[in-house]
């Protein structure tokens, strides 16, 4: 037994020493070949001589599994990942491996790869920041310092500082967050034919649409027969957040920092002055009929999208452009009822006549490398070709000409392509690791993208969505180093926050206080003091 | 017979056993060295070898937690109300389809009533939310089109626990009757003509025969329920619970989900399930006494 792990431990540090030999031939190869147009066929011959004879090192990257492989092609095997190992793993004797992780298990799946130890990928990511702070605690990742500034010259200037600040964990860098490219989150929509058809003006404020929403209940322009739903909701983020946080008050810096509690990868409002008054208007819009009645079953929109979709709902909060995409929901919509027009709106207002929404950190996913990889290099390497020449552009936006046209710098996705051109890029988003949205230099140009991709009636629409979704924006509010009173209640929190919400919803008016100071003291006790009393020590701390 | 001949002329028996004796050294006995975990500071990227051992820290921690206590309360509740629920349906079940004189319909009953059985939970899930849910809901949409107020059979935390019984009840009973139906296949047919002699009627017949010859194997299963009093499954609370009924649909089950593998500490998950493994066997235990005691019937 002992022998034979020495044996393999020797064998290691031969794989190592290969890859490392590798890593330099690779390197100086690149370095030569840069200035030749674009990295790729140039190095590939470049560097095919020199490590001819060594062995091809084996490169494995966790990838999203969606269940939306074409036929034809799998997660593990399709355009994508041919272009990468003809354009990057070829060239660098290097061959790419890719690992399913279904996209819905994405944590716990990644928590058990982790744990077993030995079939862990090279390259794992998640979205969760929790996870990410776990992992860089307990010493299992990879120090990316040096690696990066020896092998990803390229990586580091496209992710820049800002955004790498995200991947520090006790001034050690653990991750490299992916840039992400539009910040906006949500919008709203209102069913503009209903408008029309009882002669209402757009509504502009919180008190305008609570006037809408009663005539829609009242005259149901929709002919639904009494099942019209005024207010769409869900307990996902996208319903509720616009809501909640039009009612939260103008807060001084301070209260920012120590009042928010951020929770998974979001802040939550549970303790800023102003929460009270939004659960209070939701337990009235409740009262009145006039938001989803089972909105407290429905925790990923499902319910929600088929009411829209069957045209029930005359107005709702949702991720800025998601209702536009082709086959999308606005698109059921109006397979459905022909006449149905979906307008973007910008209606919940503060007491300063603001409308206040979240935006995200600039950072998508925390790119890792597990501590007991063995191809830290070639891990870098990898995202460094992606970040270097136009690869990362080709990879998000397929072949010039079949997939896109050019317009004015923006590519202009060609939505009548063959299926088979089109499939190309089902996964584009789980493969340009480095970077969340399309990268096109600067945030006007990246939501112009976005609106060319949507099919041509509702690209009008879609830009409107953008605009608001970016406008009264305020940033999360983060520390320089994680709380860890949120790491360990920040799960069982966010499920009694989503309690609050629906409860103090669903009680009658005249039980709304009870309930709402007895949920209070709970979520206090289960973390949420425990939190605040961090917050404030770290905010004294920082100043 | 020495010993020798004794293993000579059984050792095929013996042979059998070893399958399911593998199955317990590698499933049941194997991951009992994972209970250590509780005791340690568990880091999963040094292993359980490599991680530190706290005592009993983590089994302050969780007992200091308010969810703990209130996810107990609601396990050994759902437990309770299933036993006087759904214990009892499988029972009453079987006897009906052992007076069943038709033998084509007594099989086409059983087939249908088995059919639940074999549907996973999240199926399940989705069907209740169909046929409950108080918007679009089958039963509402019958309710209000009469002219009644919609009942929030999914969101009221009473008329909730109403829809987990009758759901639990409509998946186990059928399966359960298996048990019993293969109990009854063992009385004796010449009782039942003495009886038909006597001029016992049906009622007297299932009282004084069938129910005293299925005493042992109700006593059995009685025991056994008892012992799973604070093991819950995990699908059905989860599947069938929502955040408006948390505060009864919360078991430990999900908070061992919720604290351990969501939330990755693994440390806290061990001690739940630890606990609920302890209390498991007392309850076990004291069941088996009892019911020695008072019947003299047992299983161990």
């Amino acid at each position: 037994m002992v022998q034979k792990r020495r044996h393999a431990s020797f064998k290691k540090r031969t794989g190592q020493l290969v890859a490392l030999s590798i890593a330099g031939s690779v390197l100086l190869a690149a370095c030569s070949s840069n200035n030749a147009d674009n990295g790729g066929s140039a190095s590939a011959t470049a560097s095919a001589g020199s490590s001819a004879k060594t062995k091809a090192a084996t490169l494995k990257v966790e990838v999203f599994d969606r269940g939306n492989s074409p036929t034809g092609s799998s997660i593990t095997k399709n355009y994508l990942t041919t272009f990468v190992q003809d354009n990057f793993g070829t060239p660098n004797n290097i061959n790419v491996q890719y690992v399913p992780v279904p996209r819905s298990e994405e944590v716990n799946k990644l928590n058990v790869l982790m744990a077993s130890g030995t079939d862990v990928p090279d390259v794992v990511f998640t979205y969760d920041t929790p996870t990410f702070n776990r992992y860089a605690q307990q010493g299992g990742l990879t120090d990316l310092g040096e690696l990066l500034d020896q092998y990803g010259p390229n990586l580091k200037n496209f992710l820049g500082e800002d955004t790498l600040a995200y991947g520090q964990y006790d001034g050690k860098l653990y991750a490299l967050p992916a840039r992400r490219s539009h910040l906006g989150k949500y919008a709203s929509f209102i069913r503009q034919d209903w408008l029309d058809k009882l002669s209402l003006p757009m509504p502009q404020t919180t008190d305008e649409l609570y006037a809408t929403l009663k005539a829609f209940k009242d005259k149901d322009p929709g002919q639904t027969g009494g099942k019209v739903i005024p207010l769409g909701m869900s307990i996902a983020p996208a319903q509720y957040e616009p809501l909640i946080w039009s009612f939260i008050k103008p807060t001084s810096e301070e209260q920012r920092y120590t009042l928010t509690q951020q929770l998974g990868s979001n802040d939550f409002p549970t303790l800023l002055p102003g929460f009270k008054d939004a659960l209070q208007f939701m337990n009235k819009l409740y009262n009145e009929k006039l938001i989803s009645p089972d909105f407290g079953l429905d925790k990923d929109k499902t319910k929600l999208s088929q009411n829209v979709s069957s045209g029930l709902v005359g107005f709702f909060s949702e991720d800025d452009m998601n209702p536009f995409y082709a086959d999308g929901l606005y698109a059921t919509l109006q397979k459905n009822m022909p006449d149905a027009k979906l307008a973007a709106v910008d209606v919940y207002t503060n007491e300063e006549g603001k409308h206040p929404k979240p935006e995200y950190t600039p950072i998508g996913m925390y790119l890792m490398i597990p501590k007991s990889s063995k191809n830290a290099v070639e891990a870098i390497k990898y995202l460094d070709w992606m970040a270097s020449g136009d690869n990362l552009f080709k990879m998000q936006n397929g072949v010039e000409g079949e997939n896109y046209t050019l317009k004015d710098g923006t590519p202009v996705m060609n939505t009548n392509a063959a299926e088979e051109i089109k499939n190309r890029l089902y996964n584009q988003g789980d493969m340009a690791i480095i970077s969340n949205g399309k990268q096109l230099g600067d945030a006007d140009k990246n939501i112009e993208a976005y609106v060319v991709g949507m099919p041509q009636p509702y690209q009008e629409e879609t830009r409107k969505a953008l605009t608001i979704s970016r406008s009264d924006t305020f940033k999360p509010v983060r520390f320089d180093k994680p709380i860890e009173a949120e790491a360990k209640y920040g799960t069982t929190l966010q499920d009694k926050f989503k309690e609050i919400i629906v409860k103090t919803a669903m009680v009658k008016p005249e039980q709304f206080d009870g309930t709402y100071e007895s949920m209070m003291k709970d979520y206090l006790s289960s973390g949420g003091q425990a939190i605040l009393d961090e917050r404030t020590a770290a905010y004294k701390a920082m100043k | 017979m020495n010993a020798f001949g004794y293993l000579r002329r059984y050792w095929q028996l013996y042979a059998l056993l070893v399958f399911p004796l593998l199955y317990f050294i590698i499933f049941k006995y194997g991951p009992m060295y994972g209970i250590v975990i509780a005791f340690k500071d568990f880091n999963f990227f040094q292993g359980i070898n490599g991680s530190k051992w706290i005592g009993l820290d983590a089994f302050r921690e969780v007992f200091a937690m308010g969810d703990f206590y209130k996810t107990l309360r609601n396990t050994i509740m759902l437990n309770f109300l299933d036993l006087l629920v759904s214990f009892p349906a499988p029972l009453i079940v079987a006897i009906m389809l052992y007076e069943l004189k038709s033998a084509w319909f007594k099989k086409l009953s059983q087939t249908i009533l088995y059919i639940p059985h074999f549907i996973s939970w999240v199926i399940i899930g989705g069907i209740v939310y169909q046929v409950f849910g108080t918007q679009s809901g089958m039963i509402n949409n019958i309710i209000t089109s009469l002219g009644f107020e919609a009942v929030p059979f999914l969101t009221n935390k009473a008329d909730w626990l109403v829809t987990y019984l009758i759901v639990g009840v409509w998946q186990s009973a059928g399966w359960g009757t298996i048990i019993y139906l293969a109990a009854l296949t063992g009385i004796n047919r010449e009782l039942f003509e003495a009886a038909d002699v006597d001029g016992a009627g049906r009622v007297r017949k299932i009282w004084s025969i069938t129910l005293p010859s299925l005493k042992p194997t109700i006593v059995t299963l009685l025991i056994i329920s008892l012992g799973n009093m604070i093991a819950i499954g995990f699908e059905r609370p989860y599947v069938i619970g929502n955040t408006a009924v948390r505060e009864y649909s919360d078991v430990l089950s999900t908070f061992v989900y919720r604290v351990g593998i969501e939330s990755g500490q693994y440390t806290l998950a061990t001690v739940v399930g630890l606990f609920q493994a302890v209390v498991g066997l007392l309850f076990v235990l004291g069941a088996n006494y009892a019911s020695k005691k008072l019947a003299d019937q047992s299983i161990l």
